[in-house]
C-alpha cells in the first residue's frame, strides 16, 4: 500500500481520536485546501489569466475554509478574515516588487538540468507565479495568527465591556507579541526542513558564500522565509486594530 | 540606556550593511557589470504561447582590471521568464569577459545576477517589522532564527566532514538543541518551558517512529524520490531528516500552547482538578490542530506550484504531474501533521505531570 494513504489514514484516525468531531472537520479542511491549490494551478495554466488575481481569490477562499469552516461564522472569524485579506494584499505588493527586482522567478540553473525535456516557454509570467508561491506558503500561518489574536481579544472585550478601543488594541498587540516567536519558529523550521537537501548540496559542491547568496535558488528561498516572517508579524497590528475597531463600533451602535 | 545602545547598534549595522552591498564589487572575483543601455533588437513568437526577445546591453564593469570600461552583452528573454529575465537600466550582472575581445570593445556573456542587495534589503524589512511589532519578543525570534540557522549549518558541516556519523543521528542531536534553544528563547526559563521541551521531543520522536514504520511496511511505495532536487547524498536520509526538522517548529508551537494554557489554568485556580485540566486542554488542542496542520501543508505544497505548471503546460497528465511532484511534499505535510496531533495529548499529560509535581511541593 501507498505510503501517503497510510500516513493520511493515521493522521485521520489520530485527529478523530484527539479532536472528535472537530478533528474530522480539520482533516476535511485539509482536503478542501488541497483541492483549492489544485484548482488554482489549473486556473494558472489558462492563457492570459493573471496569476496575482487568481492568488488573491484563492487566498480568500482558503481563509474562508480555515476560519469559517474549521471554526464558524461569528464576529471573531469575520474580523480575522478581513485582517487576513488586507495583510495578503499588502504583502503581495511588497513581494511582487522584490521578486521582480531580484529576478528570483522560475527555476535555478541547478534545477534546469533535470527538466531539460520540457519547454520553458509556456506563456506564464513566472514573476507573478513566484509572488503567488510566497503568498500561498504563508497563508496558513497568517490565518492562524489572525485567529489566535482576534479570538482572545473578544474574550477580553466580553470580560471588560467598557474597555476603550485603544486599550483593546494594545491587549491585542501584547497577545500578538507572545505568539510571534512561536509562529515565526513554525515557519522557519518548515522551510529549514524543506531546504535541507539544498543546503547539503551547496556545502557538498563547496559553493563560495558569494555564489550561494547570489544564486537564484538560495536567494529565492531566503526571500521566501523572510517574507513569510514579515507576513506573520504584519498580521498582528492589522488584526489588533481591525478587531478593536469593530468590537468597539458594535458596542457603540448597540447603545444608541 | 541599554535600549539606546541597542537602537544605535541596529541603526549602524543597517546603514553599514546597505552601504556594503551597494559597494562590495571588489569583494567578488567574478566580473560584475551594471547595465547602462538596453536596445531591443529582435522578437520571435513561439506557437502563440510565448515570445522571445533579444536585447543588446551595454554595461559598465564595476570591478577587476577592466573596471570602468563598457562591455557589450546580448540577452534573450521570454515573456514567461522561467529561466531568463529582462534586464533594465541599473541591473547588475555577473559576466564573463571574452578573451578575444579587443580592448576598445569588450564583449562577454551573462553568467548570473547579483542578488545580494535584495536579500539584505528584505532581511532588514523583516528585522524592522519584527522589532516594531514584537519589540523584545521580536528580537528574541530574530536571535532564535539566527542561532538555529548557524546551528543547522554547523551540524551539516559536521555531517559532511565526518563520513562515519549518520545524518539521522546528527539531526536527532540537532533537534534536541533546536528545541531547547528555541523554547528557552521564546518562553524563558520556567516549568512551562521544561514541560514543552519534553512534550516536543516525545512528539517528534514518536512521529518519526510512526513514519519510519509506515515506510518500512509499505516499502516506500508511492514516494517518488526522483523528484528530489539538489541531492548529493543518500536521499532517503536527507528526506527523513528534512521531515523532522520541518515539523519541529509546529510541534514546538503546539507543545508550548498546551503547557502555557494548562499552567495558566492552574495559576488562576490552584484547586482545579486534573479532570478539568484534561477537559480544557483537549478543547484547546482541538482548536489548534486544524490550523497548525494547515500551516505545514501550505508551506510545503506551495513551493511545487511552478513545477506543476511546467509539467501541465508541457502536456503531462494530472496523475503523472501530481505523483511526480507532490508525493514527497504530501508525505512531509502528513508526517508533520501526525507529529502535531500526537503532541496535543503528550503536551497535555506532560503539563499535568508538571502541575501535579508543583502541587505536591506546595
Amino acid at each position: 500500500m501507498n505510503v501517503l494513504i497510510w500516513l493520511a489514514g493515521i493522521l485521520l484516525i489520530l485527529m478523530i481520536l484527539v479532536g472528535g468531531h472537530k478533528g474530522a472537520r480539520s482533516f476535511i479542511a485539509i482536503i478542501y485546501n488541497f483541492a483549492v491549490i489544485l484548482f488554482t494551478v489549473l486556473l494558472m495554466t489558462v492563457p492570459n489569466a493573471d496569476p496575482i488575481i487568481i492568488t488573491i481569490i484563492a487566498s480568500t477562499i482558503i481563509s474562508c475554509i480555515n476560519l469559517f469552516y474549521i471554526n464558524e461564522v461569528n464576529r471573531t472569524t469575520k474580523t480575522a478574515f478581513i485582517s487576513t485579506v488586507i495583510t495578503i494584499i499588502m504583502l503581495l505588493m511588497f513581494i511582487f516588487v522584490f521578486t521582480e527586482k531580484s529576478m528570483i522567478q522560475g527555476f535555478g540553473e541547478e534545477e534546469i538540468e533535470e527538466i531539460g525535456i520540457f519547454t520553458l516557454f509556456i506563456g506564464i509570467d513566472f514573476i507573478k507565479i513566484a509572488t503567488a508561491v510566497i503568498i500561498m506558503s504563508t497563508i496558513g500561518a497568517i490565518t492562524d495568527t489572525a485567529m489566535a489574536i482576534s479570538s482572545p481579544m473578544r474574550e477580553i472585550f466580553i470580560h471588560n465591556p467598557t474597555i476603550s478601543r485603544k486599550e483593546l488594541f494594545f491587549s491585542g498587540m501584547s497577545i500578538g507579541k507572545d505568539i510571534l516567536g512561536t509562529s515565526t519558529n513554525t515557519l522557519f523550521f518548515a522551510f529549514f526542513g524543506g531546504y535541507l537537501g539544498l543546503l547539503i548540496w551547496f556545502k557538498d559542491l563547496s559553493y563560495s558564500l558569494g555564489e550561494i547568496i547570489n544564486s537564484k535558488v538560495f536567494s529565492a528561498e531566503m526571500i521566501t522565509i523572510l517574507c513569510a516572517g514579515i507576513g506573520v508579524a504584519l498580521i498582528i497590528p492589522v488584526t489588533a486594530s481591525i478587531t478593536a475597531y469593530y468590537l468597539v463600533k458594535a458596542r457603540n451602535q448597540n447603545k444608541h | 540606556m541599554i535600549k539606546k545602545i541597542g537602537y544605535a547598534i541596529i541603526g549602524l549595522s543597517f546603514v553599514a550593511s546597505i552601504f556594503f552591498v551597494y559597494h562590495n564589487y571588489s569583494f567578488y572575483d567574478r566580473p560584475i557589470a551594471e547595465v547602462v543601455k538596453t536596445t531591443l533588437i529582435d522578437s520571435v513568437d513561439i506557437e502563440n504561447e510565448d515570445q522571445i526577445f533579444t536585447q543588446r546591453l551595454l554595461a559598465e564593469l564595476k570591478n577587476g582590471p577592466a573596471k570602468g570600461e563598457l562591455i557589450e552583452l546580448t540577452n534573450d528573454y521570454s515573456l514567461s521568464g522561467a529561466n531568463d529575465q529582462k534586464f533594465q537600466l541599473g541591473s547588475e550582472i555577473f559576466v564573463s569577459i571574452n578573451e578575444d575581445s579587443t580592448s576598445s570593445e569588450l564583449t562577454g556573456s551573462i553568467e548570473d545576477i547579483k542578488r545580494d542587495k535584495y536579500v539584505v534589503i528584505v532581511g532588514w524589512v523583516f528585522i524592522f517589522t519584527l522589532l516594531l511589532v514584537g519589540r523584545k519578543q521580536g528580537l528574541f525570534s530574530i536571535i532564535s532564527l539566527v542561532v538555529n540557522a548557524v546551528l543547522l549549518s554547523y551540524a551539516l558541516d559536521l555531517y559532511l566532514s565526518t563520513s562515519g556519523i549518520s545524518l539521522l543521528l546528527i539531526s536527532g542531536v540537532s533537534i534536541i538543541l533546536f528545541t531547547v534553544i528555541s523554547l528557552l528563547l521564546v518562553n524563558g526559563l520556567n516549568e512551562k518551558t521544561y514541560a514543552a521541551i519534553i512534550a516536543t521531543l516525545l512528539g517528534t520522536f514518536l512521529s518519526l517512529l510512526i513514519t519510519y514504520i509506515v515506510m518500512v511496511i509499505t516499502n516506500e511505495n508511492g514516494l517518488r524520490y526522483e523528484e528530489m532536487q539538489f541531492i548529493t547524498r543518500p536521499y532517503k536520509m536527507v528526506f527523513m531528516a528534512g521531515v523532522f526538522i520541518g515539523a519541529l517548529g509546529a510541534v514546538m508551537d503546539v507543545a508550548i500552547t498546551m503547557s502555557s494554557s494548562i499552567f495558566s489554568l492552574y495559576e488562576k485556580n490552584h484547586q482545579i482538578s486534573v479532570e478539568a485540566l484534561k477537559k480544557s486542554g483537549l478543547e484547546i488542542g482541538k482548536d489548534i490542530m486544524g490550523t497548525m496542520t494547515n500551516i505545514l501543508f501550505f508551506a510545503y505544497i506551495s513551493g511545487s506550484i511552478p513545477m506543476l505548471l511546467l509539467y501541465l503546460k508541457n502536456g503531462s497528465t494530472w496523475m503523472f504531474t501530481l505523483s511526480m511532484n507532490l508525493s514527497l511534499e504530501l508525505a512531509r505535510a502528513l508526517a508533520g501533521g501526525i507529529g502535531i496531533v500526537l503532541t496535543i495529548p503528550i503536551g497535555l499529560y506532560t503539563a499535568i505531570y508538571f502541575v501535579n509535581r508543583k502541587r505536591a511541593r506546595a
